[in-house]
């Protein structure tokens, strides 16, 4: 593309940051000299898919090997995209502005169900055919990883082929085989058939969708010497896998503007909602020299002022005093700020403790997401309401005011008590604030409390419930908005349609992908984004597919259906989920993966949690 | 504790950096080079810098001026020319450094050199130009609308062969932005508005002397 042209495009759009490339760290090769090009593709826009920590490990990983040159694209938001249409301009990756047609892989990042239809419009943008089986060459392959991937169903027409679990590893084993059979002139279709004999990886094209007469999953069937089951990867020792030395920096500013560091992965807790709690078993924590080394390195790299620990809960790290103590020794000399998500102060030393008072503090959080200990229970969150207020106290009295907290509204067996639990345990707080003689002078507390609808996930003991259908969603918002008296709680919760479709894609079947062809061309893109969505299209859309969102999100699932995701292992059994359902609902929790082992299936990677000594 | 002058040119895909986000990405990559630099003090502690006039979201900057503040003694005027080098990006250049001679409150003019891609008007543009007065609506930083003259604050014009250079009052008292010269122009004139890239190639003092 001219360059003069190009600018006058983007003069002409919001936030021209956004498409311009060029940011401190964006790598830039001599395309003649690379065998792979690769265009990493974030389903939504520049500022959140530059948050996003997978993208940058992978962009850096692929960019570090001398064949390959990975470039970054995002979703154009609606003013730019229609520059693009208008001037018939392909979408382009950031780097080389080259159309990413002519790319070898077309990489999406699956974080949210709600992206899909941006999927497809990146795919139209580049100028290629939306179903796999339309494009008939060997490249640009179109490829898909994240956590969405463990049910890919509701995507298989359209993507060629996915990566199950950690991408490390199998990504590139995924390249250097292209490379082999693009060296050989192999058609497609061999290379995904040898393709997907590589762990963790899932040709859908090579499996056969059946379906009983009530609707349900009859079978996924195999081709002749395909794999029945695909097993999830994991990198087994982090503290040798690659790691970036360097983020690209951006100019704009995006959502998390600031270094991250990874500690480990997996999470001990076992939360009965959380896909991620079950998905990235097991546990692997990288050491304390680690971290340390590869913190600095990043600050040095990119020049940000500000550093976060990233998990998925930072207390649970085994040495998360060390670490910290370490961490303080350089940060402060530097001018940076360390970020500390998601942690719990109350068993910390005195001495660390005032260490971190010069830490720049966010806000206090907490996540009970139940409202009565009894709902607490079921869904195994080991978080009493003595912790919390007894929390909530030291923090006053160390000067806060205001407290976050986030809770899920149509969990398994809720009640109407459990919803008045939470207004009731907001009062408690306000009361703990006005109760402390040492509290702020002349203060007013602000408890704010954030209410998001439960979405059942494969993958988790929930993978069975029914999702309470939209009018429950909208009576018990509700009443939940008539329990709340006070003005010091400020209650906020998420838009009832958006839960209700999400839960429809999350366990969906390979037949939803007619949905989401459907509504796209219909006109829904950026789902996620209010000003965007467009439920009714989405509702015409099932309809003229005849299918019926409620048959996705709203039914109980017997034990013994088959799933859309039966034929995926993520090491966790179905056996496990199983029995924590039945736990759940005898009201029963679960010890943690460090008080003891409830022999989930995860240890088959030996790796892990499951092998440290105790 | 000294102060020093960096002049660099902003360029290339760096116009789509807003004034605010060029805050941002300059202290990162003062941070990186790893310059001894002050940092104020207070509650939300930032290294310190200068910026002699904000350029505008689309226009290139061939003579821009930042100073920030060294707390090294030894560290030299070619030490942070070098580090800063090491740390820059493509688009961004650093053309030298050098302890400041004037202040920034003294600039007065700044230049900037207009192409257009479409330069038809060139005639209709020097008679504009060659008004006594040209009465406009300029919008002020708090939303107000005045009505301002334009002739008092253009300094001087050359036409050329693919567009004008203009040299308007600059500075944190009075300034004009070349883009209202240009607005005014196609509104007051009727002529359908084209585009056209600018480049910000000088910065004065009240005196007319170049600005270091």
């Amino acid at each position: 593309m001219e360059i003069k042209a190009f600018e006058k495009m983007l003069l002409s759009v919001q936030k021209p940051g956004r498409y311009s490339g060029g940011e401190i760290n964006s790598v830039v090769k001599d395309k003649s000299k690379v065998d792979v090009r690769f265009a990493f593709c974030f389903p939504d826009t520049y500022e959140i898919g530059m948050s996003h920590l997978g993208m940058k490990i992978l962009y850096s990983q692929f960019n570090s090997r001398e064949d390959i040159w990975c470039e970054r694209v995002f979703a154009p938001w609606l003013d730019f995209e229609e520059v693009l249409r208008e001037n018939n301009i392909p979408l382009f990756a950031l780097e080389s502005r080259d159309p990413i047609k002519d790319f070898d892989f077309i990489g999406f990042t699956l974080q949210y169900e709600m992206a899909y239809t941006n999927v497809l419009n990146m795919l139209d943008l580049a100028g290629l055919p939306l179903k796999s089986k339309d494009r008939k060459d060997l490249s640009p392959l179109v490829v898909a990883g994240g956590p969405c991937t463990c049910n890919s169903e509701p995507l298989a027409d359209f993507i060629d082929l996915f990566f199950i679990g950690e991408g490390e590893e199998v990504d590139l084993e995924v390249i250097d085989l292209y490379k082999e059979f693009k060296k050989k002139g192999a058609s497609k279709e061999e290379f995904l058939r040898a393709a997907a004999k590589i762990e963790g990886v899932y040709v859908p094209s090579l499996y056969k969708d059946e379906y009983n007469a009530d609707g349900t999953l009859k079978a996924l069937t195999p081709e002749d010497g395909v794999a029945p089951v695909v097993k999830k990867r994991i990198i087994k020792d982090l503290d040798k896998s690659y790691y970036p030395e360097k983020f690209v920096v951006p100019f704009i500013e995006i959502v998390h503007d600031r270094a991250v560091q990874e500690i480990f992965r997996g999470c001990i807790r076992g939360c009965r909602f959380c896909q991620a709690g079950f998905i990235y078993r097991p546990v692997r924590e990288k050491s304390v020299d680690t971290i340390n080394n590869q913190a600095k390195c990043l600050c040095e790299s990119t020049g940000y002022d500000e550093i976060s620990l990233s998990s998925l809960s930072t207390s649970d790290y085994r040495e998360i005093e060390p670490l910290l103590n370490n961490l303080l020794e350089w940060t402060e000399d530097s001018h940076i700020s360390l970020a500390l998500p998601s942690l719990r102060i109350d068993n910390f030393s005195d001495e660390l403790l005032e260490k971190i008072k010069h830490v720049r503090k966010s806000g206090l959080t907490f996540a009970p997401e139940a409202g009565t200990q009894r709902l607490r229970d079921v869904i195994n969150k080991n978080l009493t309401e003595e912790e919390i207020l007894t929390t909530c106290r030291t923090a006053f009295a160390g000067g806060y005011t205001s407290v976050k907290l986030y809770f899920m509204l149509g969990l398994p067996t809720e009640t109407d008590e459990d919803l008045v639990g939470i207004a009731e345990l907001g009062q408690r707080i306000v009361n703990a604030y006005y109760s402390m003689p040492e509290k702020p002078k002349g203060k007013s507390v602000n408890v704010s409390i954030s209410v998001s609808t439960f979405v059942p996930k494969p993958f988790t003991p929930f993978q069975f419930e029914p999702q309470i259908t939209l009018e429950e969603i909208r009576r018990r918002q509700e009443l939940l908005k008539n329990s709340i008296t006070t003005k010091k709680i400020s209650l906020s919760y998420h838009d009832s349609a958006t839960s209700f479709l999400e839960g429809a894609f999350a366990r969906g079947d390979r037949r939803m992908g007619a949905v989401i062809e459907k509504a796209y061309k219909m006109g829904c893109k950026f789902d996620s984004w209010t000003e965007c969505f467009e439920p009714e299209k989405w509702y015409e859309a099932f309809k003229e597919c005849n299918l019926e969102p409620e048959f996705y999100a709203n039914r109980t699932r017997e034990y013994g259906e088959i799933t859309p995701w039966e034929h995926i292992d993520v090491g966790v059994t179905k056996n496990f989920l199983v029995k924590e359902n039945e736990l759940a609902h005898q009201n029963k929790t679960t010890p943690n993966c460090r008080e003891k082992c409830s022999a989930c299936g995860a240890n088959c990677y030996g790796e892990g949690v499951c092998f440290e000594k105790r | 504790m000294r102060n020093v002058r960096i002049f660099y040119k902003k360029k290339g895909s760096m116009k789509f950096v807003s004034h605010l986000d060029m805050n941002r990405f300059m202290s990162r990559l003062i941070a990186k080079s790893k310059i001894p630099v002050w940092y104020t003090e207070g509650f939300n502690q930032h290294i310190y810098m200068n910026f002699a006039l904000p350029l505008s979201l689309g226009f290139e900057g061939l003579y821009e001026v930042l100073d920030i503040r060294l707390i090294d003694e030894d560290y030299s005027l070619d030490d942070v020319l070098t580090a800063l080098k090491n740390v820059a990006v493509k688009d961004i250049e650093f053309v030298s450094v050098s302890e400041p001679v004037m202040q920034m409150k003294n600039i007065g003019f700044a230049r900037y050199e207009l192409e257009f891609e479409d330069f038809g008007f060139a005639d209709a543009l020097n008679q504009f130009l060659k008004q006594e007065q040209i009465l406009c609506q300029k919008t002020g930083k708090k939303g107000k609308v005045k009505e301002i003259d334009l002739i008092p604050k253009i300094k001087s014009f050359e036409i050329c062969e693919k567009g004008i250079n203009l040299t308007l009052v600059a500075g944190s008292e009075d300034n004009l932005n070349p883009s209202l010269v240009m607005d005014t122009f196609f509104s007051q004139c009727e002529i359908s508005p084209v585009y056209y890239t600018v480049a910000r190639t000088m910065i004065y003092n009240k005196d007319g002397e170049e600005f270091i």
